[in-house]
């Protein structure tokens, strides 16, 4: 709309207005010169800038009182012309500068504001802001010199008052920004560069103005928050500028040592100028420090981000400009800007890690000795109060006070061994971790929590170990450990790792309050110092090498797996407590005889509570996590120190506690990854020597010898057979040690020998079990067809044969001696095994003579006094039988050995005793056979037929609850037994009508319905043996049918059982006689039965 | 009060048969690994890594007939500058004379850089339990004596003392190894060149003994000792007697009788001029050599169980160890022979005990091999 283009054609237009102006200083008269205004081009303006301004200037010179709209629309006239125009006159410059400010001036009478309208306010400063861009290149400069500093001070306390005393937003941010452009740092890229000496004199200049500023402007910045969050900003954006640019480290370095003499003219002036020497940058900082920590305090819990957000660039603008001049304010700021790491905005949070990398980067810390110092000295105030502060903030508080100390050591980076190397640093910062990482040991549980059982006996995959979750006592939130898990790595990437791990280690041995919390800590440490799992600003200098790491790593081994340290009293099991006991004393008595260094006196023992306890699992757990961590640093170097280490991490998993086993698995894993082990499994195999060396050493101290037992079953649990060869040379000291403490190890090695049993069972049990197997099937077979022959005669109607038969039979029962040694020697192949013929002259193999071994100290075993003693030789007995099943030559010898013994517990012991030997007994009958047979019915079957008997009319009128009775279990295993050995033994015929006669009664059904099921089954096995005598049997009792003979002259049939009124055996034996027809009916030919109506 | 006895600070399992002799190398600065060689019955010989306790390699050479010896050649400065240093060792077995006469023989052994060659053998035709003994006389050359002829041609000889027949000494120069070992022809030349070279050897002495008397020559021990620059040898003979010998002149120089039964082992400590030897009876004597060059005895010790197979003196003479008969191996002070410790370990005759020659005196060890297989290590008295 530029309708005058050239300046005489504006002039033409603008003359008669600006005329009109000067005569008649009215509002209107000044739109209207605004209004043409609007139609003059800028470079037509430009020239008639000076004949415009005229008019507007003289108005506002006219002494006295204005109206303040007229002061209000020349101020915005000149405002717009200015804006259009640029000012190229120093003079014009200034004195629109003075001018300016003076409609702001209160009246020289009153030395309050004056009460001028806020539009006003805010044109002029607009105004002021449109002037100081306007002029032209280094025209500007000019308003900056020692003389104009009246001036300038003037309009800076002008702007100051209002961004302080306004209530109107919009006035407070623009004097604000024009106190910035004023200070010559504006925003926008307009104006050129100032180059040093400029800057430096302007430095000199501002000096004398920073106290004003930074006073007023810290009080807005502390100021209401209701004056809104824009305001803070630009009050906290000028603080910083103006103090970088006065305080620049790059300035002060450059002020000479004394004043300048400025001319004589100046000297009132020269009085107003600033020396910014050591003197006066030590006492602004000191100054600017307080007010650096007002502002900090108020801002950083600002609500509005942006005021975050400033503040980070605050702290970054300081942190790089004045690093040297402000180090004191330093604590303060690198306070706030750490603690804002953790801010809930996320733009703040990146922000303020991008300062702390670049911080990092450049190694603004690295390089300044004196800013460590103010770094470290806030290390340790905080170190002082973290345990006050862990005590009393909420988890929230914590989280923030820990990033706090994480980040000063983050800055710090390798500084931080300054920090370390000060006594009284690394002392107070120890124990405030070791304070806030003290566990919570209260929780009864994990004491009582016990491994049930032996655990799945082989884990196949390598599950990576997660660390059991802790609980500590003085905070529950996880965010917090894992700030002080960083804490730790930091300490550790950083800080000297033999200094670090030698005080802990002492902190360690201190005392055991501290031991858990120490370990941790030392985990951490390597894992951090091995660089694993640490976030870092700057990496460190020089890396870790992998000796120093093994170095570090070995020693800490070596106190953990101290005897002291790693056999601590975690149950008071009657069973396991006084060995457990006595190898604490044993150990520390040992530990003291080989390091003369250490003396340990041992005090009286503590009581142990649950608490000692609870605390004694978290500290073996602790270590064990422990080496599992090391062993990740090392990789494949932790493999040199297995022989050292996995013996014992072994012998804790075989721990009784849930959690240490537990761990000690998970240790396991972690080794197997680490070294390159693709399970726990090849771990072991690889390693057995060292084990095998382990367990051998420590079976010669009776006291470690439990320990010992626990190991090699651990290793037999997760081994296979490979193992054998090895493991065979320690099973022979463990059983030469079992020879020699019959007494007072029993319980532990037969736990120990049950475990290798059970393991070879498991390793070559296999084949032996199929051929059993399949032997059995062999011997049904052959049962059959003999049975089928019988049947053959019985079916064959021939009569005369019947009777030839019978006679034969007669004869036999009368004694007719050959006739059964015929028979017995038909029956001999088939009861022996045959493998047993290759095998009687080849040498046994090992595991089959481990297995004679181990029985050979069960035969001495059984006898013990102790119940639960018995019991396991029992169970192991039992393996073994199975184990020697293939080798009869060796097994019958054995058997014969065991005999005596196991009668005694068969017929006169405990009923537990008793049920578990009649299992042995029943695996005894399957692999022995008739060898037992004469045995059995002369030492046994009595006994048990009797007990039957005697038993049945109470477990007839018992309740319910005899279910639960061990009695009822007697009964209910005899029965189920005797069937099958009946059928094993190929019991004569007078043994089995005891039998039958002790398990009939159990047919009632006033019986528990399990023993009458299980006394069917021992009818079902006797029809096996000699259907005809059971049928008999079971047929005198109850008999549903008659019997037509089928002859006439032939008598007819009469059994006790027809005819009788149906009673409580009615039921059980209809049942099974009808089983008993069906089975013969499956015959090749029955045709007896057929023939009777049925 | 009295400590009781240490247990091994290791086993050593594998070797899968009894083990007759053990030898450490463990002088080598820190980046070599401390090694021990222990050769067995079924003519293995196991090199174990003391660091893993694991067996870096087997050798297999001596066709399953025992090992009777094992010995290094080579010192830490000739490692140095010429990698290849070499294993001796004598096969010496008994068991199997009449069949395998050929088996008797000494295997030369390539270890350095990892190789596990054979470089050479020899022949003894000795039968019987005599260890060699193994003498640096001076640089690259060394004096090995050992037991030579075979037992009938002992038996014939009736055990005449003339030592040219039963000794086989012979000295080889490092350069040519080859040579040296292959013909006993070399003998009269080597024993000049002995004497040739023994100008710059001050304290090397070979002491070696053979069978002596009765119908089997059975029993060979040997020591070293030191006695003037000449190499004299010191033999303990089935009859109970043990003979000084001047190597060089092939001369008996002293005899003296101090077993009534067979010596089995002897050692000889040549800065206090005083041996030891052990026998299968229950005595210990120890006897010393006087400036005229007689053995005299010196004092005996009574055993509680009879036997000793193997007896070493620790290289700083402070205590000695007895392999012995009733599964035990038994510590004495030198000076005073009074017994310190018995360690019990092993459950079979204690063949062999073999002291480490670490350079640092606290890592020292002591090894014990067993018929039981094992070898047991024990670092006992390292701190005095």
């Amino acid at each position: 709309m530029a309708v005058f283009d050239t300046p005489q054609a504006a002039f033409g237009a603008l003359r008669p207005v600006c005329v009109q102006l000067t005569r008649a200083q009215t509002v209107e008269n000044v739109e209207q010169l605004q209004a043409h205004l609007a139609g003059v081009s800028g470079a037509a303006l430009q020239e008639l800038q000076e004949y415009v301004l005229f008019p507007l200037r003289f108005a506002l010179r006219v002494p006295g009182p204005k109206q303040e709209r007229l002061v209000q629309s020349l101020v915005q006239c000149i405002s717009s012309v200015l804006a259009a125009t640029c000012v190229k006159k120093q003079e014009l410059l200034q004195e629109l500068f003075s001018e300016l400010c003076t409609c702001l001036a209160p009246p020289p009478s009153s030395g309050k504001a004056a009460p001028l309208s806020e539009e006003l306010k805010l044109a002029v400063i607009q105004a002021l802001h449109t002037l100081m861009h306007s002029a032209y290149g280094d025209i500007i400069l000019s308003l900056y010199q020692p003389s104009t500093l009246p001036l300038l001070g003037f309009a800076v306390s002008l702007l100051l008052t209002l961004a302080e005393q306004e209530k109107a937003k919009q006035i407070k941010i623009s004097a604000l920004e024009c106190l910035q452009v004023l200070v010559l740092q504006c925003d926008c890229q307009e104006h050129q560069r100032l180059d040093e000496d400029e800057a430096q004199k302007c430095g000199d200049l501002f000096a004398s103005f920073l106290p004003g500023i930074s006073i007023t402007l810290s009080r807005v910045i502390a100021g209401d928050i209701k004056q809104g969050h824009k305001t803070t900003v630009s009050a906290i954006r000028l603080f910083y500028l103006i103090v970088g640019l006065v305080m620049a480290d790059k300035q002060l370095a450059r002020i000479p040592k004394s004043k300048e003499k400025l001319p004589v003219e100046h000297s009132r002036l020269s009085e107003l100028m600033i020396h910014r020497g050591p003197d006066w940058t030590k006492s602004t900082a000191e100054k600017l420090s307080l007010l650096l920590h007002k502002v900090v305090e108020s801002s950083s819990v600002h609500p509005h981000w942006k005021v975050r957000l400033e503040l980070v660039e605050l702290v970054h603008h300081l942190l790089t400009n004045c690093n040297q001049s402000l180090v004191d304010s330093f604590s303060h700021l690198l306070k706030a800007l750490v603690g804002l790491v953790n801010d809930e905005n996320s733009e703040v949070q990146s922000r303020c890690n991008e300062v702390l990398q670049g911080i990092g980067e450049q190694r603004i810390v690295a390089q300044n000795r004196a800013l460590a110092d103010v770094l470290s000295e806030n290390l340790h105030s905080l170190a002082t109060a973290l345990p006050r502060l862990m005590n009393s903030q909420d988890d929230m508080g914590k989280v923030s006070t820990l990033s706090l100390l994480l980040g000063y050591l983050k800055l710090l980076g390798s500084k931080v061994n300054i920090v370390l190397n000060s006594v009284s640093h690394l002392q107070r910062l120890s124990k405030a971790l070791l304070q806030v990482l003290e566990l919570d040991v209260t929780d009864v549980k994990i004491v009582e929590a016990r491994r049930s059982g032996p655990p799945g006996p082989l884990q196949q995959g390598v599950q990576k170990s997660r660390c059991q979750k802790k609980y500590f006592r003085f905070f529950t939130e996880e965010k917090v450990f894992q700030l002080l898990q960083q804490v730790c790595r930091v300490l550790g990437y950083y800080g000297n790792l033999y200094l670090l791990v030698d005080h802990f280690m002492g902190l360690y041995s201190e005392s055991s309050l501290y031991r858990k919390q120490a370990a941790m800590i030392l985990n951490e440490l390597v894992t951090g110092a091995a660089g694993v799992g640490v976030d870092f600003l700057q990496e460190r200098e020089a890396p870790l090498s992998v000796d120093d790491l093994k170095g570090s790593i070995t020693s800490i081994l070596d106190e953990y797996m101290d005897q002291a340290n790693w056999y601590l009293v975690t149950s008071i099991d009657t069973e396991e407590s006084s060995p457990e006991q006595s190898v604490q004393h044993l150990g520390l008595a040992v530990r003291a005889r080989g390091t003369s260094s250490s003396v340990l006196h041992l005090s009286p023992e503590p009581p142990v509570t649950t608490r000692t306890m609870n605390s004694n699992i978290w500290q073996i757990c602790i270590q064990l996590e422990g080496v599992g961590c090391f062993a990740a640093v090392l990789g494949k170097e932790f493999r040199l120190l297995l022989l050292s280490a996995l013996y014992p991490v072994l012998e804790k998993a075989g721990d009784r506690t849930l959690l240490i086993s537990e761990t000690a698995l998970g240790t396991l894993a972690d080794i197997c990854e680490a070294c390159g082990y693709d399970s726990v499994r090849s771990l072991i195999n690889e390693n057995s020597d060292y084990l095998v060396n382990g367990i051998s050493l420590n079976l010669r101290q009776l006291a470690y010898q439990p320990r010992a037992s626990q190991v090699l079953d651990t290793m037999l649990r997760h081994s296979d057979a490979n193992l054998l060869p090895l493991v065979e040379d320690v099973i022979q000291d463990v059983l030469s040690t079992l020879d020699q403490t019959y007494n007072s190890q029993a319980s532990t090695f037969l736990r120990v020998l049950h475990s290798v049993m059970t393991a070879l069972v498991q390793w070559f049990g296999m084949p032996s079990a199929q051929e059993h197997q399949q032997r059995q099937t062999d011997k049904g077979q052959s049962r059959a067809r003999s049975q089928g022959q019988q049947e053959v005669t019985m079916t064959s109607q021939e009569v005369e044969r019947f009777f030839l038969d019978y006679v034969s039979q007669k004869q036999i029962a009368e004694g007719d001696l050959p006739d059964l040694e015929e028979e017995e020697a038909d029956e001999v192949p088939l009861a022996k095994p045959e493998p047993s013929c290759d095998t009687g002259e080849a040498p046994m193999p090992s595991h089959a003579q481990l297995a004679r071994d181990v029985m050979e100290r069960c035969i001495h075993l059984l006898s013990d006094g102790n119940l639960r003693v018995r019991l396991k030789v029992l169970d192991v007995l039992e393996l073994c039988v199975t184990m020697l099943h293939p080798h009869g030559n060796h097994l019958l010898p054995m058997a014969h050995r065991v005999w005596p013994a196991l009668v005694t517990r068969l017929i006169s012991d405990d009923p537990l005793a008793v049920l578990r030997a009649f299992k042995v007994l029943c695996t005894l009958a399957q692999t022995c056979g008739d060898f037992l047979r004469q045995r059995f019915s002369k030492d046994v079957l009595p006994k048990l037929t009797s007990s039957l008997l005697s038993q049945a009319p109470v477990s007839a009128r018992a309740g319910p609850v005899y279910s639960h009775t061990l009695a009822f279990k007697l009964q209910l295993a005899v029965l189920q037994g005797l069937g099958s050995l009946c059928e094993e033994l190929d019991m004569g015929e007078s043994d089995l009508n005891k039998v039958a006669d002790a398990c009939l009664i159990y047919l009632s059904a006033k019986q528990p319905v399990k023993l009458q099921e299980a006394a069917q089954s021992v009818f079902l096995h006797l029809m096996h043996v000699d259907p005809d005598s059971t049928w008999l049997l079971l047929s005198e009792v109850c008999c549903p049918e008659g019997y037509e003979p089928p002859h006439a002259s032939l008598r007819p049939v009469k059994l006790s059982g027809m005819g009788r009124p149906r009673n409580e055996l009615t039921d059980n034996v209809l049942l099974l006689l009808q089983r008993l027809q069906q089975q013969e009916g499956t015959a090749p030919s029955s045709s007896t039965q057929e023939a009777s109506p049925s | 009060m009295a400590l009781p006895p240490p247990d091994p600070q290791f086993v050593l399992r594998g070797t899968s048969a009894p083990v007759h002799t053990l030898h450490f190398s463990c002088g080598a600065p820190e980046p070599d690994i401390p090694l021990l060689f222990s050769g067995s019955e079924n003519g293995f010989i196991h090199v174990w890594n003391l660091k893993t306790h694991r067996v870096d390699t087997a050798l297999d050479g001596h066709g399953r007939k025992s090992v009777y010896c094992v010995e290094t050649m080579g010192s830490k400065d000739r490692l140095l500058r010429q990698p290849g240093f070499l294993r001796l060792q004598l096969v010496d077995n008994l068991f199997h004379c009449n069949s395998q006469g050929r088996d008797q023989r000494i295997c030369f052994w390539d270890l350095a850089e990892g190789r596990t060659s054979l470089t050479d053998s020899v022949f003894t035709e000795h039968v019987g339990f005599c260890r060699c003994s193994l003498l640096k006389v001076a640089q690259g050359r060394w004096l090995i004596a050992m037991a030579a002829r075979s037992l009938e041609e002992v038996g014939s000889q009736n055990f005449d003392l003339e030592p040219d027949q039963f000794l086989f000494v012979f000295l080889m120069s490092g350069s040519d190894f080859g040579a040296a070992i292959q013909d006993v022809s070399l003998y009269l030349e080597t024993r000049g060149g002995c004497q040739a070279g023994h100008a710059h050897v001050s304290e090397v002495m070979a002491v070696f003994d053979f069978a002596a008397s009765g119908d089997k020559a059975e029993e060979w021990e040997l020591g070293e000792l030191s006695c003037g620059s000449q190499p004299v040898l010191l033999a303990g003979y089935e009859d109970g007697s043990v003979v000084l010998w001047n190597v060089p002149m092939g001369k008996a120089l002293s005899q003296l009788i101090c077993h009534q039964e067979p010596v089995m082992s002897l050692d000889f400590d040549s800065e206090k001029a005083k041996g030891i030897s052990g026998s299968s009876e229950k005595v210990l004597s120890i006897w010393s050599l006087n400036e005229q060059q007689n053995l005299q005895v010196y004092k005996t010790h009574e055993l509680v169980n009879a036997g000793i197979s193997d007896i070493t003196i620790r290289p700083d003479k402070k205590i000695l160890a007895t392999a012995g008969w009733d599964h035990r191996i038994r510590i004495f002070g030198w000076k005073k022979l009074k017994p310190l410790a018995v360690l019990d370990y092993h459950t079979a005759t204690v063949h062999c005990v073999s002291f480490s020659d670490h350079s640092n005196p606290r890592d020292r060890l002591l090894a014990a091999g067993s018929k039981d297989q094992r070898i047991s290590v024990w670092s006992i008295y390292a701190q005095t």
